[in-house]
């Protein structure tokens, strides 16, 4: 294997890894966006969804692709009943109220999960596991192509709901300005529950393609990688999309390419590095407004 | 806002009653009172967290062994009277705090005689101080690293280490790869002796890690042995993605990868160098990968991997150690329903040791009883040991375990590997072979 090989080889386990993190970092995003709100268990959702997913699969041997959408719907539900719940109760009274309800919905869903599911690591195989695709000087597994592709395509979708749907124009306004989409008639407490349901569920999606590629996970599973979804939606600027997809891009490729370059060690650390250097350098981040 | 506070009560409830949930029997056990004729050991153990698989086990193993101890009549005292053995759980909660929480309940609420268990070095180290302080007789039973006896920062002589360190193994480790898998790799390509074996590291970047790392690196120098370390990798404990790393140690060309990860760790990063990166070697795993849920993550890409072992849910060597492993892993299923694991068979002989070492002491005074653990010497209980004797050694009070090497071959009942011991020549039942789509280094 050349060096050119070699380097395309890791630039490719950054966009797999760089998938995952922009589906967690654009739900964070949308209700950040939306809500302002600051949800520290948006991880547990992923966590949440893995579960789910792995659960169907072991039960009925459904396509793990297929269960994607059914996790994203059960997400949906679970999403709307928390913001209904725990976080409308509290909106608008403090950030450190928000703050330590979702650190309490962490504990929470953590316990419940090990109580349902036990805490032991846990991994399943996907159907199309050992299926490899040769691209160029890659031997790309087939799982990871289709994580890209569904990952690909669900922000297309998202896309077309935000840019072309009533709901999604509504959501938009919403997150630009809440009052005025108040004085507009929008309800915006509706769109409150359909964007922590959307959010969640894109977390979910992220769980699926998690469980799908062979990682093992556990209840404990959802910290680090809210913690990274957080970094990478300071990174792109705070509620906007686009800034969550190029920042969950480049923390994937930044990530793989530290591990390489310089050593495991510093896997986690160069994406707080390059997010410093971004603050410094542009404090509202990549793509955010000077109002966020 | 009444909703609100009622909203809030509701949640502190629930999050209460799930915490209780998952620790139920460190609960129940810690109110128990004190009472004469009765030895109260001190279980320290990750209920919770990470770790909560392998603390899990250790605690359910300690019952076992207590369940034995006192169904034969408890132990006896020098004076011929009988005490029963009562445990006392801490959950270290796979945390440094949770350690220093667990030792301290221990030791000053519960006033336990001795202490038993502790697993990962780091979490064991944050507490050692503790066990310093009050000078409680400690038998660590799952914390692999040297340090915890050998540090010279507080006072370890009440800490004894029922388990083989990182050094140990490490050392085992390269000396198969030296004598068996270089053997191997000239049988079937030829190689002249004078030819290094080229070996990669992947190691956790902790004092568990880093000890595999620095015992290779020494066994290596000190023994003047051919081998040259042509990459080493370290990841972050609890990663779960390790193809960046595997991409270097492909590009690097080794015969053999030894890595030194946890169970959760170990599997995927074979899974991920055979099935994404296609690195067809021989995968040396650690002894704390041994467990069931290790051979059902890893399936069929277990296929020819190596494990350096003392206790298997699969086997045992030939001989009594065999029969002894049998019974306990019958009466741990009786149980709890389940198997137990590596960490679980060192602490249930963890509380045995206690036992004896009180029993020959006499007392429970805690130096009488350090001073009964210098000196013990006793049959091996289940696992295999030098000279079939557990004893401490004088220097960093480490017991001497019998190891040996395990090769995984796919069994098509079981749809998963299982492994058979093909080295030392003593306890072997098969030999080491290389696989058939195993792929040499080359410079």
């Amino acid at each position: 294997m050349d060096n050119l090989g070699i380097f395309l080889q890791i630039m490719f386990w950054g966009l797999y890894a760089g998938c995952i993190y922009i589906l967690l970092a654009t739900g964070l995003n949308l209700i950040f966006g939306v809500m302002k709100i600051v949800n520290f268990a948006h991880g547990e959702f992923l966590m949440i969804g893995a579960y789910i997913t792995a659960t169907v699969f072991l039960l009925t041997g459904i396509n793990p692709y297929v269960i994607l959408l059914l996790s994203m719907l059960a997400l949906v539900g679970i999403g709307a009943i928390i913001e209904r719940l725990c976080f409308r109760p509290i909106l608008g009274t403090g950030k450190l109220n928000e703050i330590f309800l979702s650190i309490g919905l962490i504990y929470i869903f953590q316990n419940g999960a090990a109580m349902i599911w036990g805490d032991a690591w846990q991994s399943v195989k996907s159907p199309y596991d050992g299926i490899t695709i040769p691209v160029g000087s890659l031997n790309v597994p087939l799982d990871y192509i289709i994580i890209i592709a569904f990952t690909a395509a669900i922000l297309i979708a998202l896309y077309i709901f935000l840019n072309r749907t009533r709901i999604g124009m509504e959501m938009r306004a919403t997150s630009q300005n809440r009052k005025g989409a108040m004085l507009v008639g929008i309800d915006v407490e509706r769109i409150d529950v359909i964007s922590f349901g959307l959010g969640c569920a894109l977390a979910a999606a992220a769980g699926t393609l998690w469980v799908v590629s062979g990682q093992v996970f556990n209840p404990y599973m959802g910290s680090i990688p809210a913690v990274k979804a957080f970094a990478i939606i300071i990174l792109g600027g705070l509620g906007s999309i686009p800034g969550a997809i190029i920042g969950g891009l480049l923390m994937g490729l930044a990530e793989n390419g530290a591990a390489y370059f310089l050593g495991g060690i510093w896997k986690d650390a160069v994406s707080f590095i390059i997010l410093i250097v971004v603050l410094i350098v542009r404090p509202t981040g990549l793509f955010g407004d000077k109002g966020e | 806002m009444k909703y609100q506070v009622l909203f809030i009560a509701v949640l502190l409830v629930m999050a209460a009653l799930f915490a209780g949930c998952t620790q139920p029997a460190a609960t129940q056990a810690q109110t128990t009172p004190a009472s004469p004729g009765v030895i109260k050991i001190g279980v320290i153990a990750s209920l919770t967290g990470p770790a909560s698989n392998v603390g899990t086990n250790m605690w359910q193993s300690a019952q076992v062994a207590a369940d034995k101890i006192n169904a034969a009549g408890g132990v006896t005292l020098k004076d011929g009277s009988k005490a029963q053995v009562r445990l006392i759980v801490g959950d270290d909660e796979s945390t440094q705090a949770g350690g220093q929480k667990a030792a301290t309940k221990l030791i000053t609420d519960d006033k336990v005689d001795i202490l038993v268990g502790g697993y990962s070095s780091a979490v064991t180290s944050a507490y050692e101080q503790t066990i310093a302080e009050y000078k409680v007789p400690y038998i660590v039973t799952g914390a692999s690293s040297p340090v915890i006896t050998h540090r010279t920062d507080i006072d370890t002589s009440y800490i004894f280490h029922h388990c083989p360190t990182t050094d140990t193994y490490g050392q085992y480790t390269t000396s198969f790869i030296d004598q068996v898998v270089r053997t191997a790799l000239a049988k079937k390509y030829g190689y002249s002796a004078d030819r290094p074996l080229r070996l990669a590291l992947l190691y956790q970047d902790t004092a568990f890690g880093k000890g595999v790392q620095t015992a290779v690196n020494n066994t290596i120098t000190k023994n003047k042995l051919n081998i040259q370390l042509v990459s080493q990798q370290s990841f972050k404990m609890g990663e779960s993605d390790f193809r960046t790393q595997l991409t270097a140690i492909k590009a690097a060309t080794p015969d053999a990868v030894y890595i030194a990860a946890f169970p959760n760790e170990g599997a995927p990063i074979i899974t991920q160098a055979r099935r994404d990166i296609g690195l067809n070697t021989l995968f040396l795993n650690v002894e704390n990968n041994d467990n069931a849920q290790f051979y059902k993550d890893l399936g069929q890409y277990g296929e020819g991997a190596i494990i350096e072992s003392r206790f298997s849910p699969y086997t045992a060597p030939a001989g009594a150690v065999a029969d002894a492993q049998g019974a306990f892993k019958q009466a741990y299923f009786a149980k709890f329903g389940t198997y137990p694991d590596m960490m679980g068979a060192s602490t249930y002989e963890g509380v045995f040791i206690a036992a004896k070492a009180i029993g020959n002491a006499g007392t429970t005074d805690k130096t009488t009883v350090r001073q009964a653990l210098v000196d013990l010497k006793m049959p091996q209980v289940i696992e295999a040991m030098k000279d079939q004797t557990i004893s401490f050694s004088p220097d960093y009070r480490e017991s001497n375990f019998d190891l040996w090497m395990e090769q995984l071959a796919m069994n098509a009942t079981a749809g998963e590997t299982r492994p058979a011991i093909v080295w030392p020549d003593n306890l072997k039942t098969t030999d080491f072979i290389l696989p058939a789509w195993y792929t040499a280094g080359s410079a």
